[in-house]
């Protein structure tokens, strides 16, 4: 197995005024990375016009594009519209499950979907109390399971996690403690733990940090736009991880 | 007279639900008859449309809009988890 080099960004939030912008950044992709990776709110409103705008962004990149969406894209209720858009264009979309795709010489497994929040260990919402409460961490729940069948069932060399919310405290640092339960939750970190995987990568944190472990050891990265301040961050994976 | 922290979020809520904005994450600061608005957005007509709703929100304050633009750089250094 030869090493895999993963370009990675989130929190791009297209809209019309900034149409093709962000598409000049990815010239050249193909001689920096492997496979491209977006973690969510790719738009700010979660329109349908938004999402073929992205859709259009992003179309025909000479590099294997995965995505998950994120609380934006999700806004308007047509995140699946949004999906279909983005699928047409030849970006792969998880919705809470995984794929299986060849780069080069690696076989790459990636799991993910938007994930969700409650907040970490020891600080963190229960499934007691009042229905709305309960259906709030079974949301997360039910997604942290999901994340874990589909890492379970893949057979690859290398496997990515690709989320929109956080699943550690450490990623971020810099946003107000209060909103951390609105910023994720360590069950997902918790269920990629157990099933393992290579690399973590999230997003929705604007204010965070880009470095962060979970307790078990796997790299999680927080690569929104305005964390890693650049088009996409890219992290070489492999036996001795050189490119 | 409604105190500023209560027009802060009130500001902040406009902010985050109103159709033309959307925006989580700006800080709103309310010093006398001052309106502060920070934070980071993705392009220089977002930062205008914070700034119209947030004096919608709160007319009787002076807006001052110090919310940056993200630059994209191109991408740079590599990381290698080895």
């Amino acid at each position: 197995m030869t090493e895999l080099r993963i370009a990675a960004v989130g929190d791009i939030h297209l809209g019309e005024d900034v149409r093709g912008q962000y598409r000049k950044h990815l010239e050249g992709i193909e001689e920096r990375a492997d496979v491209f990776m977006l973690t969510g709110d790719l738009t700010r409103h979660g329109t349908l016009e938004e999402g073929r705008l992205v859709a259009e962004e992003l179309r025909g990149l000479p590099v294997p594009t995965i995505a998950v969406l994120g609380n934006h894209d999700y806004h308007s209720d047509l995140q699946y519209e949004i999906a279909a858009a983005l699928r047409d264009a030849g970006v792969i979309v998880l919705h809470d499950d995984g794929v299986v795709i060849q780069c080069g010489e690696v076989k790459l497994g990636v799991a993910g979907g938007k994930g969700f929040g409650g907040g970490y260990a020891g600080k963190c919402a229960s499934e007691f109390g009042e229905r709305e409460i309960k259906n709030f961490v079974a949301h997360t729940r039910y997604i942290a399971e999901a994340w874990k069948v589909a890492l379970k069932e893949m057979t690859a060399d290398l496997k990515v996690v690709l989320s929109h919310y956080s699943p550690v405290k450490e990623t971020l640092e810099g946003e107000p403690h209060e909103i951390y339960p609105f910023l994720g939750s360590y069950l997902l970190a918790e269920a990629v733990d157990t099933a393992g995987a290579d690399l973590i990568l999230h997003g929705h944190a604007h204010k965070g940090s880009e470095k962060g472990m979970t307790p078990g050891g796997i790299r999680v990265r927080n690569v929104a736009l305005p964390v890693i301040g650049r088009a996409y961050a890219v992290y070489c994976l492999g036996e001795n991880g050189h490119c | 007279m409604e105190a500023p922290q209560y027009v802060a979020a009130r500001v902040q809520a406009a902010l985050a639900e109103d159709g033309r904005t959307h925006e989580l994450g700006i800080r709103v600061d309310i010093r006398g008859d001052q309106l502060f608005l920070r934070g980071q957005v993705s392009g220089a007509e977002q930062r205008e449309r914070l700034g119209l709703v947030a004096h919608e929100a709160a007319p009787d304050l002076r807006v001052h809009n110090e919310i940056m633009v993200v630059e994209v750089a191109d991408a740079g250094e590599d990381e290698h988890l080895d």
